[in-house]
């Protein structure tokens, strides 16, 4: 049994992996079976490649800003809802909604608000804040804004719940003794709760750096990377170059790219945090 | 501020500012809550909803009250949301069943083999977890087209099941085998019990919460996916109900009546589970998290 899911798992990750490598130095098209090495030729193409370069761009602003939101965010959410009774846990449990609905049914859900005609527009003219809708989707900044504000609103969730957890965690007799000592709330919260709050702040940056560095979903749905592919993201961009343009070994190329960004980052962070927790 | 030890207020007959203090925590939390679920809210509401009335109100109530927009969605005459829905049930049903045995076998490899071999084996496991899907989706398809298992619920199914998934799923496993006393095992193989039987008759009762968490998780990511099952089955050979409904109602879509109803019938299943099994999912979400 285990033999069997040895084999699935070097047929569908190991090997797919391996393969990307072996791709990316030949100039295989997706149609064709006959293709030439040709050494490191697609990676030279690389930053030559303006659409890549752009996705790279706009992926760091998400990776970057939703990474920041979500977990400042989930930090002041998962304070304010920290308390044991039914009503609280209800919150908490609300909270968490986002999390469970696809990207797919989240793209469109805010699509409909911020679409031109939408519910955001609607709104805003009707109670005369706004004399024309404003086209949310349409520019550039308010797109790329817009994607980061949807994203964070799906890792908030997941963040407060992790933040939440981690808050549980610590005994209350450390506020009893800081109370005591005479601290007040502010410094109950960086002394004790941030502190305190080490390996929840591990899991959730890893967790939202890894997730945000992937994104695909909510993209082709709210945006389709538009408007003038102002939000492509790398994976975004990897799947067009693989899947519209055919170009498996360009494609392959991108692909190393982002896996070795991903696993960088993965790395620096995890380590990073971790050393950190020890400090604490 | 006059509190007690945990927090009780002494009692007046006003209220006192300790009381106060609560009651306006209270109204800020469910304020920052509201306006954090209302796009769920609207999306809901609407679901039950003329057009019409989405757009003179789209945040008042649903009155009056009408299911039109779920039985059009249920009735459309491309059947998207019947098939998309069998499509996913299958998918996901079969795949958390097979990784079920799958992982829970492999994590008990893992736990009686030898420290350095368990460790470099986890290190190639945790690799699942890291790899962006886009990474490995074209080998991915390359390789089922040269099995000829491209454009197939097979394929998918295949692919969900070797892919990170499978990482996970062992992950939580690992997580509980080595909380069960190594006696249990160790007595079972003295009086002469096959590992077959021992991972049968033993191990896969004792986990039954880790397969709680799998089995939440792993369906969920397989029911929500959209790159896989967008690129490995195509959009010719079937949909699920998430990839149907992109590829049907894609671009920007005028008719918010009707796309609330489709989106309607495709999330109340996943939240309706959420909220059934929140206990196992809030905790299996930190036990998969701190591995």
């Amino acid at each position: 049994m285990a033999w069997l899911a040895v084999a699935l798992y070097v047929a569908f990750l190991l090997f797919p992996v391996g393969h990307a490598l072996f791709l990316s130095l030949t100039d295989r098209r997706m149609l064709f079976n006959e293709y030439d090495f040709i050494g490191l030729d697609n990676y030279r193409a690389l930053p030559g490649d303006s659409r890549l370069v752009a996705s790279l761009q706009f992926s760091l602003t998400v990776v970057v800003s939703v990474t920041l939101a979500s977990n400042v965010l989930g930090i002041a959410f998962a304070v304010l809802l920290n308390r044991p009774t039914p009503a609280f846990r209800l919150m908490r449990t609300l909270v968490f909604i986002p999390q469970v609905l696809s990207g797919v049914i989240v793209g469109f859900m805010w699509q409909t608000i911020l679409a031109p005609n939408g519910i955001l527009n609607v709104t805003l003219v009707d109670l005369g804040l706004v004399d024309q809708p404003v086209n949310w989707l349409g520019d550039s900044t308010l797109a790329t804004i817009a994607i980061c504000f949807v994203v964070s609103w799906t890792t908030i969730a997941f963040t407060t719940v992790i933040y939440s957890a981690g808050l549980q965690a610590i005994p209350t007799e450390l506020y009893e003794a800081a109370k005591i000592d005479g601290a007040n709330r502010i410094q109950a919260f960086t002394r004790i709760t941030f502190p305190m709050l080490a390996s929840a702040l591990t899991i959730s940056v890893t967790l939202s750096l890894i997730i945000t560095l992937k994104l695909y979903d909510v993209i082709v749905v709210l945006t389709g990377g538009g408007p003038a592919n102002s939000t492509r993201s790398t994976a975004f961009h990897l799947v067009w170059v693989a899947f519209e343009q055919g170009r498996a070994g360009q494609a392959s190329a991108v692909a190393m790219l982002l896996l070795a960004i991903t696993a960088v980052v993965a790395y620096l962070t995890t380590s990073l945090l971790r050393r950190r927790e020890v400090r604490l | 501020m006059r509190v007690g030890p945990k927090g009780v207020n002494i009692a007046t007959s006003r209220l006192s500012p300790a009381a106060v203090g609560r009651g306006f925590h209270l109204s800020m939390a469910w304020l920052v809550t509201f306006l954090f679920i209302l796009p769920v809210y609207i999306a809901f509401s609407n679901t039950f909803k003329t057009q019409a009335q989405i757009l003179d109100g789209p945040l008042e109530l649903p009155a009056p009250f009408t299911t039109d927009n779920v039985t059009d969605a249920w009735n459309r005459s491309d059947r998207l949301v019947q098939d998309g829905l069998i499509n996913s049930v299958l998918i996901t049903v079969i795949t958390v069943s097979i990784i079920i045995p799958l992982a829970s076998a492999v994590s008990l490899y893992l736990h009686q083999s030898r420290p350095a071999l368990r460790r470099i084996l986890t290190a190639i496991l945790a690799l699942g977890l890291m790899v962006p899907p886009q990474v490995s989706l074209q080998p991915i398809v390359l390789l089922l087209q040269e099995i000829h298992l491209n454009n197939s619920r097979t394929g998918l199914i295949l692919a969900n099941i070797g892919g990170g998934y499978l990482s996970f799923a062992t992950f939580v496993y690992m997580g509980f085998i080595s909380s069960i006393p190594r006696d249990i095992l160790d007595a079972a193989r003295v009086d002469g019990a096959s590992d077959l039987r021992i991972w049968w008759k033993i191990l896969l009762p004792l986990l039954r919460p880790a397969t709680a968490t799998v089995a939440i998780f792993v369906g969920l990511w397989s029911w929500n996916d959209f790159l896989n099952p967008l690129f490995i089955i195509g959009p010719l050979d079937g949909v699920t109900i998430t990839t149907g409904i992109y590829i049907t109602l894609g671009g920007f879509s005028v008719d918010f009546a009707h796309l609330f109803g489709v989106m309607f019938i495709a999330a109340v299943i996943p939240i309706i589970g959420y909220l059934a099994t929140q206990r196992e999912f809030i905790s299996g979400l930190m036990k998969g998290a701190t591995e």
